[in-house]
This record gives structure tokens, C-alpha cells and sequence, in this order.
């Protein structure tokens, strides 16, 4: 990431269409960057590499905003024993995933807040700084149901990484210090007040290479180049969106969004030992846990 | 890229349309490509017992060109069936055309292999 400070979004809910903030300042940019942002971003995040290493033989996944699909290669000492797909909203990055490793991937063209999949069709799914990407409370909640309506019901397990406004001491860029978060005054809902609303700058330096317009689709997929997008044809200097997480926002977050779809929460071992089963749904947090400006979740679905 | 492997999975996520009505999207207007693949038997059983949808995939095939599956789902899963299956599922790759819902009939694009499952704010449900 650009090494700039970061300017923050003076008010979200000003902006009458979050869509089209995101278009603005996530899906054009990327598509614009994807050159050069593809070339940075090679190293696979250890706890993402262990997540994928974890998986059975066999299993088949979902990378939900792969990006340049650095992860679909994964597991590498095990080949072709687990599928990842990736999904992701710019057509320019997924030029790079669809032969990430060298391989063929496979790789779709989608949004993810929806869920464009056979419900529980997944035995796993990562979104791996994704989710920060969306714009409202509301849509970043949709985002974790997509994620939760397509794995299975049964065994399903995800990781999600998000920003965080608790950054890393060695992170170059300064940050407004967020107010330490009060846990148990936090209402269910997760509070609109909750997190940082920031754009983060990056720059094209000169000769770095440009995403090719010609792969600018729009939803019908024809060759439409947005309007945006043709003003920032020679422009270097880009603004992404970003949500930065507040220390416990999240797993409130994926609690909502699980609790909306009937899902509570509950630990598989607890459950087996107390015996009074009752049938469903239920999610367990396996991890909760900050990692270099970033919190992640790991959790799984389990059905009695 | 659209391999079968993703078709089987895929559904239709449109307004008024359902994941279980829309499904198994049809193929139209296809241009393929048939590019070896690393095999796997291990995946490749634990893919065909429990993910998955054996009348979608058949379909699919046929809607490719390739008939070379049985039309039952077999049960003796050996090695011959696995080299069919593996073919079918991962090695075909559609290129350039089109899916369609067999429910609400919506279009979903397809263009150098990467399928385009965006939906217009007023599509979606």
C-alpha cells in the first residue's frame, strides 16, 4: 500500500448513492490500478496461507474479492487437492487471477454482496480485505451473509480480514487515534459512528503500467468506459475507500449478519458436552484477532 | 475462465428469481476451449460425492458438445469414470458466450473466460 497519510471521508451518509461512491473510488480505481497494484501484491499474508493450508483435500472455495487471485494457487505443496474461485469486481484484476500461479483459475466477474451461488455450495471462503471496501454498515453486512449463504451449512469455514484503525507501529502512515471502543454499552446493531471512513491515495508513478480500458465491463458487459473512468485515463493520483474497523466491530458485525439469517452463535465443543441440543444452524469464531493493521475472523457453520 | 466446475456451481442470484429455480444456467453461443489439466483423484471423488449436481453437469456437457458421460449417476467410481469426469469438469473451458437462467431467462455474459455475474441495481433482488 501507498505509504501516504490518509484523508479522512468527512461523512458517508452525505453521499447520496454509496454504490456509486464505490464505483467511484473502489471499482474504478482498481481497475484503472490493477497493473500496478498486481505487481505489489505477490506475498501471500501468513494467516491466510495457514487458513488455505488447513483446508481437507477435496474441499472447493470461494475467494470473495480475490483481486489479482494471489491466493487461489494455494495451498502450493498440494496442487489441484482443493479449488479456490475467485470473485471479484474488477474485470482488469481478474486478467491476473485467471493465471495466477501460471495455471489456469477459475475466476468470475461479480459483486460481493450477492451471492450468485447454489446456497452452501462452498466447503470454504476467504475475503481478505475486501469487505473494508463497502461503504455503509448495511453493505458491509450484506457482503458476510453472501459469504454465509454460500457455504455449506454443515462444515463451512471462512476468514475474513478486514482494516483496522488500530494500525501497526511500523505501518507508515498516521492515523487519527480512534476512541477506545466500550464493548458491552454496544448496542446489537453495530452503530454507524463505529470504525473510520477514509480515502487512501495511490499513486501511478510514471512508466508504472495502466489497467487496459478496453476490459472496463459494466454489468451488461459491453465495453462501456464510465465517464470517471475516461477522466482518469491520464490521471496518476487515486483516491480508494476505505472502512477501517473498529477493535470488535467485526465479529459484531458477522453476528448481526448470522443472526439475520437465523444463524446464532455457538461453539460446536460446548454444545456436544452441555447436551441440550437443539436443531439449526450455528456459527462458531474460531479466531478473533488483530495482525498487522488488520483484523481477521475465522469461523465455521455447524448444523445439528 | 467457465469451466464445468464453476457452471455446477454457479446459480442465477437475480430479483424474483431463486438459486435452487435458477439453476443449472444454460449454455448459448459458445466458443470452447480444451486445455490439458493436472489430475487429481483424490479431489475429483470427493468433488463428485458430495458437491456435486449430476443431471446439471451431464447437461452442461452436452450443451458443449461433449456426451461422453453416462446419463445415470454411476455408482462404481474407478479409474476410467474419474479421467471422464476430470475431463469434463476441468478441462473444457468456455471462452466466449453466454448463460441463461432457466427460470427468469436473464443473460449472464461471458467474455475471455471470465463470466460476468453483475447484476443493475434494479436486478437485484
Amino acid at each position: 500500500m501507498s505509504a501516504k497519510p490518509v484523508t479522512l471521508v468527512s461523512d458517508t451518509s452525505s453521499h447520496e448513492n454509496a454504490s456509486q461512491l464505490e464505483q467511484e473510488h473502489v471499482h474504478d480505481v482498481y481497475d484503472h490500478i490493477a497493473p500496478h497494484f498486481s505487481q505489489t501484491r505477490y506475498k501471500p499474508w501468513p494467516i491466510v496461507s495457514a487458513f488455505l493450508a488447513s483446508i481437507p483435500s477435496g474441499w472447493v472455495g470461494l475467494d470473495s474479492g480475490t483481486g489479482n487471485g494471489k491466493y487461489l494457487p494455494l495451498p502450493l505443496d498440494r496442487p489441484g487437492e482443493s479449488w479456490t474461485i475467485g470473485l471479484d469486481r474488477s474485470s482488469n484484476l481478474l486478467n491476473f487471477a485467471k493465471s495466477a500461479g501460471g495455471k489456469s483459475r477459475e475466476v468470475v466477474l461479480g459483486d460481493a454482496m450477492d451471492c450468485c451461488w447454489r446456497s452452501g455450495a462452498f466447503d470454504y471462503a476467504i475475503s481478505i480485505a475486501t469487505i473494508h471496501h463497502f461503504s455503509t454498515p448495511e453493505r458491509r453486512k450484506w457482503a458476510i451473509q453472501a459469504l454465509l449463504r454460500c457455504l455449506s451449512p454443515d462444515h463451512g469455514r471462512a476468514l475474513i480480514y478486514v482494516w483496522a484503525t488500530r494500525q501497526d507501529e511500523l505501518s507508515k502512515r498516521s492515523i487519527p487515534r480512534a476512541s477506545p471502543p466500550a464493548h458491552d454499552e454496544l448496542p446489537y446493531k453495530v452503530p454507524r459512528s463505529i470504525g473510520k471512513d477514509v480515502f487512501v491515495p495511490w499513486k501511478l508513478t510514471p512508466g508504472a503500467p495502466r489497467g487496459d480500458s478496453k476490459y472496463h465491463q459494466n454489468v451488461n458487459g459491453k465495453d462501456e468506459i464510465s465517464s470517471t473512468a475516461s477522466q482518469q485515463t491520464r490521471r496518476t493520483d487515486f483516491d480508494r475507500y476505505y472502512h477501517m474497523f473498529d477493535e470488535g466491530e467485526l465479529r459484531l458485525l458477522v453476528k448481526e449478519a448470522a443472526a439475520d439469517l437465523g444463524i446464532g452463535e455457538r461453539a460446536k465443543a460446548n454444545e456436544t458436552l452441555s447436551g441440550t441440543a437443539k436443531s439449526g444452524t450455528f456459527l462458531e469464531f474460531v479466531q478473533d484477532d488483530w495482525e498487522r493493521s488488520n483484523f481477521y475472523i475465522e469461523l465455521r457453520l455447524w448444523t445439528i | 475462465m467457465v469451466r464445468l466446475i464453476t457452471h455446477n456451481l454457479l446459480a442465477c442470484h437475480a430479483k424474483n428469481c431463486t438459486q435452487t429455480k435458477g439453476f443449472p444456467l444454460a449454455f448459448n453461443d459458445v466458443r470452447v476451449e480444451t486445455k490439458e489439466a493436472e489430475f487429481n483423484a483424490d479431489f475429483l471423488k470427493s468433488f463428485y460425492e458430495r458437491k456435486i449436481d449430476w443431471d446439471a453437469l451431464v447437461g452442461a456437457a452436452k450443451q458443449l458438445g461433449d456426451t461422453s458421460l453416462p446419463l445415470e449417476r454411476p455408482e462404481m467410481v474407478d479409474d476410467d469414470f474419474l479421467q471422464l469426469l476430470h475431463h469434463v469438469l476441468l478441462e473444457i473451458h468456455v471462452e466466449e458466450g453466454e448463460m441463461i437462467c432457466p427460470n427468469c431467462k436473464h443473460v449472464y455474459k461471458i467474455r475471455d473466460g471470465i463470466p460476468n455475474m453483475l447484476l443493475a441495481e434494479h436486478e437485484i433482488g
